[in-house]
């Protein structure tokens, strides 16, 4: 009975191809690489006007990079900046580049608010007036007096008392001077001049960000080559040196991927393993692209690099299939399939099963990955299963690989060897993999994630200590059902913050409501002033001391009389701020009202966050809370992984009875405990991206155990199909441990320490030391 | 003859010079000392007012601190410039970059750094000597469009300018140059240590 048919089952696979070709040669076009850091978080559980409030405030500080440049001389460092900005303009990649300090927009700034000195008043002044009136005037005597009171005499005609300059002096706060328009911050003999430029397009594309990288890379030679200094950052910055070092990762493994290559060719003497292992692999990671873009329309970068890992399993399904050739003289594709049929298809089913797991947790990322490398494994799978016999047909290799030679003695040799010497082998491998995994020590800090350099991370906190740069990822969120209620929020969060900032618990912080106070408050404000010095008479006595004349103090008591009615809303007021305040603002839709107070110099995380009980509250601590969501998930992916074993265990018990089920699995588990065990010696970051690596391990492991139970007579070929993968394996995803990405270098040290042991565990499964007929 | 006369007027008068000239020649009259101390008057005429607002006090200048500006009538106060930060018992401020400078220049006797930012013209007698700086700033030139220094071995007058009419007048007095400050100094300085 011949059921099977190779030509309808290549048929069946080509037009399975094409449908994918189909559907990829439409979604490919769109723009599906996911490149920016943030797309990793979670989309927050049950709170989705948050979700919805920090994605509109990672979208404003997306595109944002902050240039500093460095000289003995402030002069010397402003001519850096301009050669900087110049660059800059040239690259057609930014939309706004800043430099020199709007004069024109500050003086319009202050004319516009200068008409509600009033209404406006800075927390300060307020207080002053509420408590004691008459200790103004001594404050304004000791500006007036003061021998840099340059700027407050210049506006004493209009504004006698000095409430506007305290408000707008209150606005600008730090200790920037300005030199030719330039902010230049000094620090011990060096001058710095600062440069703040925004992307033309925050979404942050690939070739974009090379481009960036490459700029700023010329930008700094030029710079140091004329004897200045250049720092930046920002997180268009560090997603580009994220972006960069993923490529170099993925041309590590194609390295090592070619070097795997070579050694197919020199075991099989025939390009058409190769050439069929390569479709392999192309077709199933093609398939799993194509498939994850149309379901999840965008993915991550990360997702490229581990999904494409999983896929690896992938090819140990075409290395058994070729190395059983060698098992017989009369072999045939059809022979062939219908041996290495039921290993390979149980070793998909425990792959799916450990992969699928990983796609339970609401997390984007694992999500994507678990579905990336089930769509590519079945992938796999198919093509071995449909498209290969019908290649293969007339494949039977005449010779006898010097590699078969070598795999078949050490797979007869070394088992017998560790059962001999096992009376001093077990305990020594017990001892080290208990002090191994007693060393353990998890890692979950969410900046690992990041592939920055020292050097990106240097200049990252020098800038953030020359200058009050806000967190970025931590912050508050304040809502209210209407602007009244905002307002009436985020002034009770302001002065929370202001007993937390005396106390030093953060440098600095900002809100919207500090500077605008509502209209109630505006007529307050007024109302404040007209008891205090103008219906006491304070203001004329205090005039007339100082030294005006008559005429002076009447048209300043007209001109506050006609502000009676004045305000100025929110939406005004907004006008003609910059940027950064306008940042603050996520508006009002028909159920709130919503802004966001930023901090800076965070000492004291944990009294921030109690905070998050006011009203109207929130506390959005980005990188703590993906911390701790990558602690759960690695707890909860650990869990997964024993419950894949778990699942595993059960398929193999059913299959080959309980005493060969706990054999086989021995292979991944022992694997799996060395792994861990060496993270715990060599002091390796053990975080939620290990477990992807113990994935692996568990699904290759499997294998090299369900391949040696079933190879009955044909160990040796066996052995050449499980060298030959653990060897390519190692040499594409092992070679990810020279990585400088934190994250990835553990992957590639977690796959090649378990690898290695599964290979070396593998050959005492089965009837070792049986007979074996080499053809 | 007529020649010799020129020479000698040329000579016995004001000798006008290059800026950096000017600079090194003041430098050599001016005394060279880390600490300086005195009082000072100050007279600002401001066009809004009828009288002018003088105040009166003492000044202290730490070469690696910066200085202590203490008014002391009609209201008392205390004002500290260092390199990177002015506070005042109000808060800080920005350092506004031509008067800090010009302070620290002068009483330091560190003039290199004034040609930097200004334009400069001045003469210099036997003793005394004079020199007139414009910013070179627009911004600041907004603001103040003149300073008028004038001094010995030590600087004894300055004059601001300002763009909109405004006139300060500083007179220092009594200058003398300690070995180290007082417990009561130090403490002032303080204010400005992070």
């Amino acid at each position: 009975m011949r059921i099977y048919r190779p030509s309808l089952a290549a048929l069946l696979w080509l037009l399975g191809l094409l449908t994918l070709g189909a559907a990829g040669s439409r979604a490919l076009t769109t723009d599906w690489l996911e490149t920016s850091f943030l797309a990793l978080l979670p989309a927050t559980e049950r709170q989705p006007e948050i979700a919805q409030a920090v994605r509109r405030h990672n979208e404003l500080i997306n595109g944002k990079v902050i240039c500093l440049t460095g000289a003995d001389s402030a002069p010397q460092a402003i001519a850096h900046a301009g050669q900087l900005k110049e660059r800059f303009e040239q690259s057609g990649l930014f939309r706004d580049i800043r430099l020199q300090v709007d004069q024109q927009a500050f003086a319009k700034r202050h004319q516009q608010l200068f008409a509600y000195r009033y209404q406006l008043l800075d927390l300060q002044t307020r207080r002053l007036l509420q408590d004691q009136p008459e200790a103004l005037i001594g404050r304004n005597l000791e500006r007036l007096y003061s021998p840099l009171g340059q700027l407050e005499a210049a506006s004493l005609e209009r504004d006698p008392l000095l409430l506007f300059s305290r408000y707008f002096n209150a606005q600008n706060p730090g200790r920037f001077t300005l030199e030719q328009g330039v902010v230049v911050v000094q620090d011990g003999d060096r001058f710095w001049a600062l440069l703040i430029a925004g992307l033309a397009d925050n979404k942050l594309h690939l070739d974009n960000l090379e481009r960036l990288r490459e700029l700023m890379d010329g930008a700094k030679g030029q710079i140091e080559a004329a004897g200045g200094e250049l720092l930046a950052t920002g997180m268009p910055l560090f997603t580009a040196e994220g972006s960069h070092s993923a490529q170099r990762e993925i041309a590590i493994v194609s390295i090592g991927s070619t070097l795997g290559i070579l050694l197919l060719l020199l075991t099989f003497r025939s390009a058409r393993p190769l050439l069929l292992s390569c479709l392999g692999i192309a077709a199933s990671t093609f398939a799993a692209l194509v498939v994850s873009i149309l379901v999840f329309g965008k993915i991550h970068i990360l997702t490229l690099v581990f999904g494409a890992s999983l896929i690896g399993v992938g090819i140990d399904y075409a290395l058994h299939y070729f190395c059983n050739s060698f098992s017989s003289a009369d072999w045939t594709p059809a022979k062939g399939l219908k041996y290495i049929l039921l290993g390979i298809t149980l070793d998909l089913a425990t792959s799916l099963v450990s992969y699928a797991s990983l796609g339970a947790p609401p997390f984007p990322l694992l999500r994507e990955i678990a579905f990336f490398s089930v769509v590519g494994l079945v992938g796999a799978w198919a093509t071995v299963v449909l498209l290969f016999p019908l290649l293969l047909t007339g494949f039977k290799p005449a010779h006898q690989p010097v590699m078969l030679r070598l795999t078949d003695y050490w797979q007869r040799h070394w088992p017998a060897w560790l059962l001999r010497n096992r009376i001093w082998l077990a305990p020594v491998a017990v001892a080290a993999v208990a002090g191994g995994l007693w060393q353990l020590t998890p890692r979950d800090d969410v900046r690992l994630l990041q592939s920055a350099s020292a050097e990106r991370l240097a200049a990252d906190r020098k800038i953030r200590q020359l200058l009050p740069v806000k967190a970025d990822s931590q912050f508050f969120l304040v809502s209210g059902k209407d602007l009244q209620e905002w307002h009436q929020n985020e002034q009770v969060l302001l002065a929370h913050l202001e007993i937390l900032k005396q106390q030093g618990s953060m440098a600095s912080y900002d809100g919207l409501s500090r500077d605008w106070p509502h209209p109630d408050m505006q007529r307050e404000n007024y109302r404040l002033l007209k008891r205090t010095f103008h219906e006491t008479g304070l203001l004329k006595r205090y005039m007339a001391e100082l030294g005006f004349d008559e005429r002076a103090i009447d048209e300043e008591q007209q001109r506050f009389e006609a502000a009676e009615n004045s305000s100025i809303s929110l939406i005004e007021w907004l006008e003609g701020a910059d940027e950064a305040r306008k940042m603050h603002w996520l508006g009002c839709d028909a159920e709130r009202c919503v802004s966001t107070v930023s901090l800076d110099g965070i000492k004291d995380l944990a009294a921030l966050a109690q905070l998050k009980d006011l009203r109207g509250v929130r506390w959005v601590d980005q990188a703590t809370q993906l911390s701790s969501l990558f602690e759960r998930y690695r707890a909860s992916a650990s869990i997964l992984l024993i419950a894949a074993y778990g699942i595993v265990l059960i398929g193999l018990g059913f299959k080959f009875g309980w005493r060969n089920a706990l054999t086989i699995i021995a292979v991944p588990v022992l694997a799996t405990a060395v792994s861990l065990a060496m993270l715990g010696w060599f002091d390796q970051l053990f975080s939620l991206f290990n477990l992807f690596a113990l994935l692996l391990v568990l699904g290759i492991g499997v294998d090299y155990g369900i391949f040696f139970f079933l190879a009955e007579d044909e160990r040796s070929s066996t052995s050449l199909a499980v060298t030959l993968s653990a060897i390519t394996t190692l040499l594409s995803f092992g070679l990810l441990a020279g990585s400088s990405t934190a994250i990835v270098h553990a992957f590639g040290f977690t796959v090649a320490t378990g690898i290695s042991t599964a290979l070396l565990l593998a050959p005492l499964v089965g009837r070792h030391g049986a007979g074996t007929r080499i053809a | 003859m007529i020649y010799l006369k020129a020479l000698v007027l040329f000579l016995l008068t004001a000798n006008i010079c290059m800026a950096d000239e000017l600079l090194d020649q003041i430098h050599a009259r001016l005394t060279k000392a880390t600490i300086t101390r005195g009082a000072f008057e100050q007279t600002k005429q401001l066009k809004v007012l009828r009288k002018p607002l003088i105040s009166t006090g003492t000044f202290i200048y730490d070469k690696s601190r910066g200085i202590a500006w203490k008014t002391l009538s009609p209201v008392p106060s205390l004002l500290l410039i260092s390199d990177t930060r002015l506070w005042t018992a109000q808060g800080e401020q920005p350092v506004p970059a031509a008067f800090g400078k010009v302070f620290q220049a002068m009483l330091g006797a560190d003039l290199a750094q004034l040609a930097a930012a200004f334009d400069i013209a001045g003469a210099v007698r036997k003793v005394a000597w004079q020199v007139s700086l414009v910013p070179k700033d627009e911004m600041l030139k907004k603001v103040i469009s003149r300073m008028q220094l004038s001094g010995d071995q030590e600087l004894r007058m300055l004059e601001i300018f300002e763009s909109n009419g405004n006139i300060s007048t500083l007179h220092f007095q009594n200058i003398i140059h300690p070995d180290r400050l007082t417990a009561g100094e130090e403490a002032d300085f303080a204010h400005l240590s992070p």
